[in-house]
Parts: structure tokens; C-alpha cells; sequence
């Protein structure tokens, strides 16, 4: 795979495009991904366009339009691409230029020209001059100009939705190499990085965004992603926390001030607190405490306040409980356990927030890694996630045909088996019937697939019968009063001692063996000995086991036949 | 488990079932490794022979 490949020099990006914030990376040539700022240092880059006497303000310049000039500045328009009027929803641009129908699509009035007229610009007008000037910010940064690149989408985006990206991007002149979803971008971000270790496990990428929530839970094998099962939510929100606060700080500036009126009631007082707002919540993110201050809020009368995160925690406790609710909502459609889960990683820029984080930790068990700025050292800004991912898949891909990338990401996909039930082998155990079942491919997995696993023996070592078999997993629940201990099969019981003081019920991951596969004998093992067990599954379900002593010859390999025959050659 | 006694099968391993009937998801077409699986799908090879290469 070689750049010559490639008919014209192509430089690709990552862009993630929010409705609130985009943002652009690239991949160095060590292979890190490094998001850029735009001209004014913002790598958060607010999704708004805003026109002031016929010049294009974008990003941040056009976000403090929203006070003095909102009716030319548009903003949250990602969602309404390739939308009919009657689907969307135009809530969040009450405070900003209103959508109209146009024909089939969506357009804004707005007055973008140094004309005294309005004219109806199209959302995938507004989409190509907003991808225009995150493409000029990324090409002045990186020196050459770019042309392509790949842009995460949530993963309920309809075909239309994207198709009408694809052109928008067209017009910006950036060839849209893929389109990656945004939580398996967020996956990939972590996974790219260099101390990552694969390992077959399940994962929640938890969004938190201005306009929309999104959960996706993803089953992680190998390095290969499938999505489990996703949930979107468009009350649950950023904007909503916004909210909380203004309607804090609206309370407290009408008890100083009972004369003067409601700043909420003030269009331009209210874009005043919303801004103040975001700001307010982001420096709590960070600091314990906060300054609110805006000058002639209303009625000429400045107001300054502060609020503390304890505060502010307890405000959007609603908000954060329904987040949680959301997460574990995601968690049963996938219809797993919260124990089934090894990692939450927490994405958006909401995720900031610690509360978000520690109420999280909350529903997950201690086994459940969180990762977000303020429970783990090594977390990515959660802001940076999508887009750092869209960088790395950028790289990957940008030395392939467009024709290529097509063809091996449609029919492939879709094709995929995976397995129902997780194959392993019974484990050490005097008696047949209660061997420990000991996973080797967990359920999930997509096939063909290879896995290696070393097992412990008997200690006395000898004949041993080594059982291949399907399991299942089972979730052992134990009230904490009679502090029983049926059977030898709890091997995970180190966490009782802290749980046994609190009155709740204990759970625990079990198995349960299901179908047997096969049974093999190995002989004369030395004492101490274990044995390695190779598993090749291939796509039509047929299984390539061996068997060997480890640092012992030959060993024992066997063929399970498939429904039909299977053809995997294993050397 | 231990070996049972008198337990005999051709070449050591005896067959007994098959896996349970697989279900057909959706993998995102995303990273290195869906890359490599990609390419081995594509060309028709197994894990040994991409090994190899």
C-alpha cells in the first residue's frame, strides 16, 4: 500500500461536525493525532456562521453575534441536512435565525451580503461555507492544501442525511473518504494510542452534546468494532444544563433587582445569559468555584455572581440521574449487565463536567473503567475524541482508492457472523458435571476468528480430557444476609469484604456451560504443566482446535465440521 | 477434568456438537484491524497465510 496509489497528492483530515462544535485533526507522521486550532487558537470550533454587513464571521466571532446580530447567524444546523421542514425539530435556533422550508429542503433567512436583502440560504449551502472555512483553517495550518478527509456522523444518520454531507463536502472541495460514527471514532481514538492494549471487551461511549445525547454500546474483539445497541436522546442535553444555570442566575439577578425586568424575557438579555452560561459551566468543569458576570444584562444593570460546583452539581442533578438512566438504558437494549461492561468512555464536551464522570462511577461496578478527565490520568479530552479518531481512520485510508474503500467497507460489513455464545474450555475440576467453564472467545465475536489461551492443569499432572464448549454468562445475584457460599464456582469474590457492611445485593458474573463441542485427551503431563488451546472458528462456524503441552511436542488437534464443511488450513 | 477411564477417541479427539447458530451483525468499518480483516476477506486467506505475509 504505497502512495502511488493515490492519482492526485491527497491530504487527508479528521473533521468532526457537531451541531454545536466541529473540529479538525490530523495524523503526524508518527502517527499521533493532533487537533488543530483555527485562527483565533479555538480547537472546539462553535458550528456557526454568522454575516455582518456582507462579511462571513464563523466559529467563535460568529457565536458572540448571537447577541447583537441573531437573526443573520445560524447555528445548529448539522441535524437538519437532508431533513424534510416537517422532521426536524427547530428548538435550539429560537435564539438564532429561524429554519424556513425551501422546496424539499431547509433554508435560513439571512442577510449575508452587504445588500439590504434577505436572501433563503440552503442548510447545505450554510454546511459547504461552514466546511470551507474548517478546511482553509486546517490547510493554513498544515501548509498544504486539503482535499479530503473523514467526518464522524451519529450513528442513527440516515443515508439521505449523509448523502446530502457528501455533497455539501463536495462543494467545499473535500472528498469525503468514509464516514465514520462518532462513538466508534471515540474508540478508535483510545485504541490508536500507543499503550493501548487489544483485548476483547465491551465498551459504552457515553456522548454528551450540546443539542443531543448518544449512547453506543460496542462490542470491542480484537481490535474490531461492532455496535451493540444505541441510544439517542434529545432532552438529556448540554443546552438543558445551560439552561439550569440561567435559570439560576435569572433568579438571583431578579431577588437584587426586583424592579428591572426578567432577563430571560429580554431576547437579547437571554443570549447574553446563555453565552455567560456555557462559560460558567465550562469553568466549573475545571474550577470549583465560578464568576457569572454580564454587562447591562437588562435595564442597563450589570450583574456579577459566583456559584461553586457543589451548587451547580446539585442544579443539574436531574439532568445527570437521566443521563445515567440513559447509559444503563443502552446497556439493557444491548442486554448486558452493567458487570458485562469493562469500559465507559464518557465523549462531548459535557463531559467535562466531573459530576458526569463520579455519577457514572456510580451505576457501573468498580470493574468498569470510566474514562473521563476526572477519574482517569490518562483520558483523552472528551471534546477531542470523535474528531481524533477521525484523524487516525483518515490516515489509514487516504492512500486507497475511493473505489476501494467503498467496496471493502459495504459487502463486508453487513457479512459478518458473530458468535451467539462464548466458546472456552472446562477448567480444572476433579468430577465431569462441574468443571469451571473458562472463556476463550467471548460471545460477540465476529468470525472467522483465532484465539490462543494457556489453561492450568491438574497439579498432579497425568491424563487430562480437555472439554471444548459453548457458555453462557449468567448473572449470580446473592442477598449479603446469609453470606452463603453454594458452590466452588464464585472465583471473583474479592470484592465481598467492602460490600458485606452495605446493604446491597451482591452480583456476580457467572457461567454456565452449555453445549459440549468436543472432548480431547491429552497424556502424561509433567507436573504443573499447562496446556495451550488454540481455537480457529472460521466464518461458517467450522472449529480448528489444537492442543498442546506448553514446551511439550504434537499435541492433539481435532476438526469440529460445521453445518457444511469447513476449508480453514491451519499450519 | 481428569481423563475418564477407559475414554478412547480416533487420533485423541472426539466431536460431539456444533456451535450454536451465529448471529449476522453489522462490524464498523473503522480501524487497523477491520482493515487487515477487510483485506483478508477480500483475497480469500486465512490467519496462517496472512501470517506469512
Amino acid at each position: 500500500m504505497s502512495a502511488e496509489h493515490d492519482p492526485a497528492q491527497r491530504v487527508a483530515i479528521g473533521i468532526s461536525f457537531g451541531n454545536s462544535y466541529s473540529s479538525i485533526a490530523f495524523t503526524t507522521a508518527e502517527g499521533k493525532a493532533e487537533v488543530i486550532a483555527n485562527e483565533d487558537g479555538e480547537r472546539q470550533i462553535p458550528s456557526i456562521l454568522s454575516y455582518v454587513e456582507g462579511e462571513e464571521l464563523h466559529g467563535g466571532q460568529a457565536k458572540s453575534q448571537l447577541v447583537r446580530n441573531a437573526k443573520n447567524t445560524v447555528a445548529y444546523f448539522r441535524d437538519f441536512l437532508g431533513q424534510e421542514f416537517k422532521s426536524i425539530d427547530p428548538t435550539p435556533c429560537h435564539q438564532s435565525a429561524h429554519p424556513v422550508q425551501h422546496e424539499s429542503t431547509i433554508a435560513f433567512k439571512i442577510r449575508d451580503t452587504a445588500e439590504d436583502k434577505e436572501n433563503e440560504v440552503t442548510v447545505s449551502e450554510i454546511t459547504t461555507r461552514h466546511l470551507k472555512r474548517l478546511r482553509s483553517s486546517a490547510s493554513n495550518y498544515l501548509g498544504k492544501d486539503v482535499n479530503a478527509a473523514v467526518i464522524t456522523v451519529p450513528t442513527n444518520f440516515s443515508n439521505a442525511q449523509k448523502e446530502a454531507l457528501n455533497k455539501a463536502a463536495k462543494e467545499a472541495g473535500i472528498e469525503v473518504l468514509q464516514f465514520i460514527s462518532e462513538p466508534v471514532a471515540a474508540v478508535l481514538a483510545y485504541d490508536a494510542r500507543p499503550e493501548a492494549k487489544m483485548a476483547d471487551k465491551i465498551i459504552v461511549v457515553a456522548d454528551l452534546g450540546g443539542a443531543r445525547s448518544d449512547v453506543a454500546v460496542i462490542a470491542s474483539r480484537g481490535g474490531i468494532y461492532t455496535v451493540l445497541a444505541t441510544v439517542h436522546d434529545y432532552e438529556v442535553t448540554g443546552l438543558k444544563l445551560d439552561q439550569v444555570l440561567m435559570d439560576h442566575f435569572a433568579k438571583e439577578f431578579l431577588k437584587k433587582h426586583k424592579s428591572a425586568g426578567d432577563p430571560r424575557e429580554n431576547d437579547r438579555a437571554l443570549a447574553k445569559l446563555r453565552l455567560e452560561c456555557e462559560a460558567v459551566k465550562k469553568a466549573l468543569s475545571i474550577g470549583t468555584s465560578a464568576n457569572f458576570s454580564v454587562e447591562s444584562l437588562v435595564g442597563g444593570i450589570d450583574f456579577t455572581a459566583t456559584i461553586n460546583r457543589t451548587r451547580y452539581d446539585l442544579l443539574g442533578n436531574k439532568l445527570f440521574a437521566a443521563f445515567v438512566r440513559l447509559v444503563t438504558h443502552a446497556v439493557e437494549k444491548a442486554e448486558l449487565d452493567p458487570l458485562d461492561i469493562s469500559e465507559v468512555i464518557i465523549a462531548g464536551g459535557n463531559a467535562n463536567t466531573p459530576k458526569v464522570a463520579s455519577a457514572l462511577g456510580a451505576a457501573f461496578p468498580e470493574s468498569t473503567t470510566i474514562l473521563a478527565p476526572s477519574t482517569s490520568a490518562t483520558a483523552i479530552n472528551p471534546s477531542e475524541l470523535s474528531v481524533r479518531g477521525a484523524a487516525i481512520q483518515a490516515s489509514l485510508v487516504q492512500e486507497f482508492e475511493l473505489e476501494d474503500i467503498e467496496q471493502s467497507t459495504h459487502p463486508m460489513v453487513t457479512v459478518t457472523p458473530h458468535l451467539s455464545h462464548a466458546v472456552g474450555v472446562l477448567c480444572i475440576s476433579g468430577e465431569e458435571s462441574s468443571g469451571i467453564f473458562h472463556p476463550i472467545i467471548d460471545a460477540e465475536t465476529p468470525l472467522p476468528v483465532r484465539r490462543i489461551a494457556i489453561i492450568a492443569t491438574p497439579k498432579e499432572g497425568g491424563d487430562v480430557l480437555i472439554k471444548l464448549a459453548e457458555g453462557s454468562r449468567h448473572i449470580k445475584v446473592t442477598k449479603p444476609e446469609p453470606k452463603p457460599k453454594k458452590k466452588s464456582e464464585d472465583d471473583e469474590d474479592d470484592s465481598d469484604e467492602d460490600e458485606s457492611d452495605e446493604e446491597e445485593e451482591l452480583r456476580e458474573k457467572t457461567w454456565k456451560v452449555g453445549k459440549v463441542l468436543s472432548e480431547a485427551a491429552i497424556k502424561g503431563i509433567k507436573k504443573g504443566g499447562k496446556v495451550e488451546v488454540q481455537i480457529n472458528i472460521a466464518a461458517d462456524l467450522g472449529v480448528n482446535a489444537i492442543f498442546r503441552e506448553v514446551g511439550g511436542k504434537g499435541g492433539v488437534r481435532g476438526i469440529i465440521q460445521p453445518p457444511k464443511a469447513t476449508q480453514n488450513g491451519s499450519a | 477434568p481428569v481423563l475418564p477411564q477407559g475414554w478412547a477417541a480416533d487420533r485423541d479427539f472426539k466431536p460431539i456438537g456444533h456451535l450454536s447458530d451465529a448471529n449476522d451483525r453489522n462490524i464498523e468499518p473503522v480501524g487497523p484491524h477491520f482493515l487487515a480483516h477487510a483485506r483478508r476477506k477480500r483475497h480469500k486467506r486465512t490467519f496462517s497465510e496472512d501470517d506469512r505475509i
